[in-house]
């Protein structure tokens, strides 16, 4: 009976409670779509920032901003035809093999004049270089008496100035090797006068200022050198290493 | 006692009359009362009906409509690579209502005269006096400005954002893009050509692609300008076009203009010289002839020999060349040396009507046919075209067109003869390739090839030529008319390339108004000196951005036309 009495309220209540049940779910789904389209919104707010943005990069960097800076301070220019490749293979092609150690070249001594490039600074050397090896062996010992000793024998003298030319941390000798320096020219005029000019014309790039003075002044140059020695020892004894100087050879060919 | 017991006292009649009566009330007010509940019940369903509904699939109080998706005021302008040629933003605007300033009105005058010096003092107290409801102090201001104005703290200043057009590159591309009025419609260019797409709140939202690359543009633009100024020229016109699809990438005016600020541009700035313009381009029409005449079997090849005399009489009339031969020489020597004798041979044994019929053919009798709106009509000698304007025209003289025009002349003949018409939407999805239409036969446009890589070659372009790019093309020197009469000082120097000869796909023309000698030049002023290098120095540039590999390798067929070259003079480039 009881049933039967409360079978209209038990379905009003599950009624009301399906009811309630379906609208707490489209709540739940209202408040879902609600939270997504603050996200799209917040999208669509990102999206018009970056686009603020973009667009004053874009107006900064302007192309033909770009070009003023290019012009100015850059100076890149487009690659030309040659600099641009089509594969691996032509990029290859630009690596040149290793040059192989020839290990038949000739034996060099560790006490050999300094290489062919570094004698244009140097030219007092150049008539030297052609000399034998074994006068090459006197420069150690030759060396402190051209410093003491200024005045030596014309023979002896130029294997001093050629090994002070190629052995710059001698800093001690300047005044010397300023007076060994003139000593080439005494050299050349006395030992090499004859075959020094036919050499130089080969090996030193102003030959033909070396071969003419060498052949106009062989006599003069005998008695030169000591009087000049002794003046610039005096004059300048703080100058610079004698291959550094410029004035030097300039002086050299005069000697020779 | 005596009262009446109610239960015995008879009911009167009238009584039961009213009881009955009472009853038929009681039931209509039931009726009344159920209808009443029934229609409030109705109602209340109906409510919470719509409530439920609303809540289901209604809108809610705090959504945004307008901010689900994002659509600008007005569509984007894009390049052919995305980048951005016109935007619109949220731009300041400094406003005043002169009736609702409470300050003093004087010192505000004074103080808006020290932040926007554009007007005096005694100006802006005459507005803010004047009987004005609104009037814009500054549009577009900067964010600064707006502070500063903002520190005022006058009610009768407003400050506003509206949307406002913005053009990132300034005056890149300007003639191509246009500039919006200051209603927000488009005033020139693409703005103009496609207003409707670009504010139609249906279309907008989707950018308008241009075939225009900014790059291409900006390297045009870069050369040709430092050409101008080089050449103190009054005027210069550029244009890059795709071969084989007629889509335009970079096309320029000198002087152009920022669209920024369309105000301040002068109308020669605005004038679109590239389309609008109509300009004689001299001996660069000289291909159309020689492929006109290889196409109608007037000439049989760039072998064939015809006479070429010092100066030619016809008509009444002495045709000239500035470098002539003298003698017997080859259709590829004439093309080489641009003889405008030998062209004018050709011409007259084309005739008026087939020169007529294949110029009508290539579009060079009409407006250009493109989408923007400032086209120019061509110039032609009309009712005078005789066999002597006939001769003329063969040679480039007596008939006007628009650089573009040249430009799609040249397109059509180097893409196997099939013309395209030309475009400045790229070509895509969304506008697909134009159909074409054939005007030369594939047989002349190969043989062309090697006769136009002669020119830069051996001929008269060698300075357009950039290594390894294979430049094909032909130099002209139209003389102005001046006060009615061809000047023989003042000239329209132009140059069409084509480029790689070998198989080609761009095709750029460049155009120099009035350029002046000068010491490099010899006193030159033809097109070999002055726009031939801009050619080479932008080719050098753009080809391989376009993807263009260079190649020292390659060359279109050369022994076509080689073996006719009588010899190889070594000359400078003077010629046209």
């Amino acid at each position: 009976m009881s049933a039967r009495s409360f079978g209209s309220l038990f379905m009003v209540a599950s009624c009301a409670g399906a009811a309630l049940g379906c609208y707490l779910v489209s709540l739940r789904v209202a408040s879902e779509r609600a939270s997504l389209e603050d996200v799209e919104s917040q999208i669509v707010t990102t999206q018009r920032d970056l686009r603020v943005i973009q667009t004053e990069i874009g107006t900064r960097g302007r192309l033909s901003q770009l070009e003023r800076w290019n012009a100015g301070a850059f100076s890149l220019t487009a690659p030309a035809a040659n600099q641009i490749l089509r594969g691996s293979v032509e990029l290859a092609k630009l690596v040149r093999p290793e040059r192989q150690v020839d290990f038949q070249a000739p034996v060099v001594f560790a006490a050999a004049p300094a290489p062919q490039p570094q004698r244009p600074l140097a030219e007092p050397a150049a008539p030297d270089s052609t000399a034998t090896p074994s006068s090459m062996i006197h420069q150690a010992s030759l060396k402190t008496e051209t410093r003491e000793v200024p005045a030596r024998t014309a023979v002896e003298m130029p294997l001093t100035a050629r090994q002070k030319s190629a052995d710059k941390p001698v800093t001690a000798a300047k005044p010397a090797q300023f007076s060994s320096a003139d000593k080439p020219g005494l050299a050349a005029a006395q030992s090499h006068a004859g075959k020094a000019a036919p050499r130089a014309s080969a090996q030193v790039p102003d030959a033909k200022i070396s071969h003419k003075k060498s052949v106009d002044k062989p006599a003069l140059a005998a008695a030169r050198p000591m009087t000049k020695r002794v003046e610039l020892a005096k004059t300048d004894p703080l100058a610079p290493l004698p291959d550094k100087h410029p004035g030097r050879t300039k002086e050299t060919p005069t000697g020779r | 006692m005596n009262a009446p017991q109610p239960a015995l006292v008879a009911p009167r009649p009238e009584r039961l009359r009213l009881v009955g009566q009472r009853r038929q009330m009681l039931a209509v007010m039931h009726q009344r009362l159920m209808f009443g509940m029934l229609v409030y019940a109705g109602l209340i369903a109906l409510i919470a009906l719509r409530i439920l509904y609303l809540a289901a699939f209604g809108d809610h109080a705090g959504r945004k409509e307008e901010l689900t998706a994002f659509i600008p005021d007005r569509g984007d302008i894009l390049d052919r690579d995305g980048q951005p040629l016109a935007r619109t933003i949220d731009a300041w605007t400094i406003a005043v209502h002169p009736n609702k300033v409470i300050g003093d009105k004087l010192a505000l005058a004074q103080k808006l005269a020290q932040l926007m010096p554009e007007h005096s003092a005694e100006q802006y107290f005459a507005l803010l006096r004047s009987d004005k409801t609104f009037f814009y102090l500054r549009r577009r201001a900067s964010p600064e400005l707006v502070e500063a104005v903002n520190a005022i703290g006058e009610p009768g200043l407003a400050i506003e954002r509206e949307p406002d057009r913005l053009y990132p590159q300034t005056t890149l591309a300007a003639h191509v893009i246009g500039f919006t009025n200051i209603d927000g419609r488009g005033g020139a260019g693409a703005e103009r050509a496609f207003d409707s797409y670009l504010s139609d709140p249906s279309t907008r939202g989707t950018p308008l692609v241009l075939s225009i690359s900014s790059k291409v543009q900006q390297a045009l633009e870069a050369e040709l300008g430092d050409a101008l100024q080089h050449f103190s020229a009054i005027g210069a016109a550029g244009v890059v076009m795709d071969v084989h699809t007629g889509e335009i990438l970079a096309m320029t005016s000198l002087p152009s203009f920022n669209p920024n600020a369309p105000g301040q541009a002068t109308p020669d700035q605005m004038f679109n010289r590239a389309t609008l313009g109509v300009f004689e381009l001299g001996s660069t029409f000289k291909p159309f002839t020689l492929a006109m005449a290889m196409d109608s079997g007037v000439v049989s090849g760039p072998g064939q020999i015809m006479n070429c005399p010092e100066v030619l009489p016809a008509y009444g009339h002495l045709v000239h060349d500035t470098h002539p031969f003298g003698r017997q020489c080859s259709i590829a020597e004439v093309m080489m040396e641009s003889s405008n004798i030998g062209m004018a041979q050709i011409a007259d044994k084309l005739g008026t009507e087939r020169q007529k019929a294949w110029l009508k053919k290539m579009g060079f009798l009409d407006r250009v046919e493109i989408e923007l709106k400032e086209r120019g009509r061509p110039l032609t000698p009309g009712s005078r075209w005789g066999p002597f304007e006939t001769m003329t025209i063969g040679f480039g003289q007596g008939i006007a067109v628009a650089p573009l025009q040249l430009a799609m002349g040249y397109a059509t003949l180097f893409d196997g003869g099939v013309y395209h018409k030309p475009t400045i939407l790229k070509v895509g999805p969304g506008h697909p390739l134009s159909p074409g239409r054939r005007v030369f036969s594939a047989d002349t446009s190969y043989r062309m090839r090697s006769l136009l890589r002669l020119v830069v070659m051996k001929g008269t372009g060698r300075k357009a030529d950039a290594p390894g790019y294979r430049i094909g093309g032909k130099t002209g020197t139209a003389q102005k008319i001046i006060n009615g009469r061809y000047s023989q000082s003042i000239n329209l120097t132009s140059f069409a390339g084509v480029f790689p000869m070998d198989d080609p796909r761009y095709v750029i023309v460049v155009m120099l108004d009035e350029p002046k000698a000068t010491p490099e030049t010899y006193g030159f002023t033809t097109a070999g000196w002055n726009v031939a290098p801009v050619v080479s120095r932008t080719v050098s540039r753009i080809a391989p951005m376009l993807g263009v590999a260079p190649d020292m390798n390659r060359e279109p067929n050369m022994g076509e036309v080689l073996p006719f070259i009588q010899e190889a003079k070594k000359q400078d480039s003077s010629k046209d």
